[in-house]
């Protein structure tokens, strides 16, 4: 550095407090420039500044909620509505799936897509059906195995089994533990959710669920909007931005209002079954007790939500 | 050798070029405060204050109707009444040929009655109207029965807390044929795009 510019500095130093504070107002300017910036590139400041689901209060919760129905109803041209349902009390969620019965037809997937509002092209699907040589079942399920593009002409195939995976909801889940932003938690009813308004895409959480579940936007995700689900919840199946992971909430939107999620209700075989893991007399606690019960990856500890068993015998 | 640091003191710059310096410092503080304060932050470790919901009192769950009879067999009594009952079993050549029989050994009036035919019976010989079907299943697949009512046989919808839909036997299973008949699958996903997938050389093109 030479001497000049050193005593560049030493000159600034000296600055006076006139030329300090229409610095300042330039800093200022700068800001209100960026503002129309925003507005001119339609870049929602609003949105920017938002805070963590979990920092904001109920009233802001409301405004970011109406916010995001005019958004969403302007850029579908239909009436859209979003809530933030919370959890009920002494309520935490648990799934059964009959390997049993399963036949692999997909209406599971296909019914979450419509359900959840998942991107048609580029493609996400939140369950992928996986399948498996019936001999293999002998050693154990290696996930390595499984075939999701199968495509026969009527399902099950001869020798064959299926195992539908979706998001676990995991007690010690891998993801939310990875996290950098803490984008991604589980809520008081083990519903394992994603603040898509606080993840920043570092697929992370991808990297660490040992079942696949987590899926990326790469593209710009792309629904129809007459196939659009208006029936909203801010930490489920509202659209989501380019660059965030998505998966498997439980359909949030319709567990917390005591519906049944969507792909239970697409099953033509009633594989699918789901409940409060806290009552005693539900159809979950009765298939814990009574059938043979097993979890993926369970050497792994982290304790899933998702139960897999055998309906038959 | 020491700078003189008194130097520069007389020839200072043109002061708008110092005030720019600053401008531009003070602008980029403020966007690193900005980016900082919006991303860089890990979130909070408490779980979010939300109100109090309990659950309302367990509901009743809903059996739903059974499913509408063929119109080309029912009723049973339009062909059957007064006909004279041919109780051996045989293999139907004339009517009810293209139905599947696959239902272990049973033969019709082991369940349909043959006294009065839009009926069926349970073995203690008990008549039940076709709508409580289940009646008759749940004597032999009384396992089953159990597993039904608790809802982990079959399938339900609608609400897990709320009005829960369960079905007849009947509903999915055919009883003449109880065993689910192979289903087209829908189609599969497409294979992950990257270097080498067929897609992105398709798309290419």
């Amino acid at each position: 550095m030479s001497d000049e510019n050193r005593s560049g500095t030493r000159g600034a130093r000296g600055a006076s407090r006139r030329q300090f504070l229409s610095a300042c107002g330039l800093g200022v300017g700068a800001l209100t420039g960026l503002t129309g910036a925003a507005e001119a590139f339609e870049f929602d400041l609003e949105e920017f500044f938002q805070k963590h689901f979990r920092e904001l209060s109920d009233d802001e919760v409301a405004e970011v909620l109406e916010r995001l129905e005019r958004k969403y109803s302007k850029q579908y041209g239909k009436e859209v509505t979003i809530d933030a349902t919370g959890p009920i009390d002494g309520v935490v969620y648990g799934y059964g799936l009959d390997i049993s019965r399963c036949i692999g037809c997909r209406r599971c997937v296909y019914g979450c897509v419509d359900e959840n509002n998942q991107s048609r092209d580029p493609q996400i699907h939140w369950i992928r059906v996986l399948e498996f040589e019936r001999e293999s079942a002998i050693r154990g399920i290696d996930l390595e195995e499984g075939n999701p593009y199968y495509n026969h002409e009527a399902v099950p195939a001869e020798d064959k089994f299926y195992v539908p995976i979706a998001c676990q909801h995991c007690e010690d889940s891998p993801c939310t533990n990875v996290c950098p932003t803490g984008a991604t938690w589980s809520e008081p009813d083990g519903i394992v959710v994603i603040d898509y308004d606080w993840c920043i895409g570092c697929r992370y959480c991808m990297a660490a669920c040992p079942y696949g579940a987590r899926h990326f936007n790469w593209g710009e995700p792309n629904v129809p909007a007459d196939e659009l689900n208006p029936d909203m919840h801010l930490l489920g199946n509202r659209p989501r931005p380019r660059g965030v992971v998505e998966k498997c909430s439980f359909c949030i939107q319709r567990v917390r209002d005591g519906r049944y999620p969507a792909c239970l209700e697409a099953c033509p075989v009633g594989a699918r079954k789901f409940g409060n893991l806290l009552d005693p007399n539900g159809e979950m606690r009765f298939l814990l007790e009574n059938k043979r019960t097993f979890v993926l990856k369970a050497e792994l500890h982290t304790r899933p939500k998702f139960f897999y068993f055998y309906g038959r015998g | 050798m020491p700078v003189d640091r008194e130097e520069g003191e007389g020839t200072p710059r043109p002061p708008s070029y110092q005030m720019a310096t600053w401008a531009l410092l003070g602008g980029v503080l403020v966007l690193v405060l900005v980016l900082v304060s919006a991303r860089g932050r890990h979130g909070p470790d408490t779980t979010r204050d939300y109100p109090s919901r309990s659950l309302p009192a367990e509901p009743v769950p809903v059996l739903l109707p059974p499913p509408e009879m063929d119109p080309g067999y029912w009723p049973c009594s339009d062909c059957h009444e007064g006909e004279k009952t041919n109780f051996e079993v045989r293999k139907f050549e004339e009517e009810h040929d293209v139905m599947e029989f696959k239902h272990g050994t049973l033969w019709c009036l082991d369940c349909h009655d043959a006294e009065q035919r839009d009926t069926l019976h349970l073995a203690n010989s008990d008549r039940i109207p076709f709508s409580e079907s289940w009646r008759l299943c749940t004597q032999c697949h009384a396992l089953k029965l159990a597993e039904w009512r608790a809802g982990v046989h079959g399938k339900r919808t609608g609400y897990w807390w709320g009005p829960k839909e369960y079905r007849n036997c009947v509903e999915c299973h055919d009883p003449h044929g109880p065993r689910f008949k192979p289903l087209e699958p829908f189609p599969p996903p497409w294979p992950p795009r990257g270097p080498g997938s067929t897609l992105v050389e398709a798309a290419h093109e």
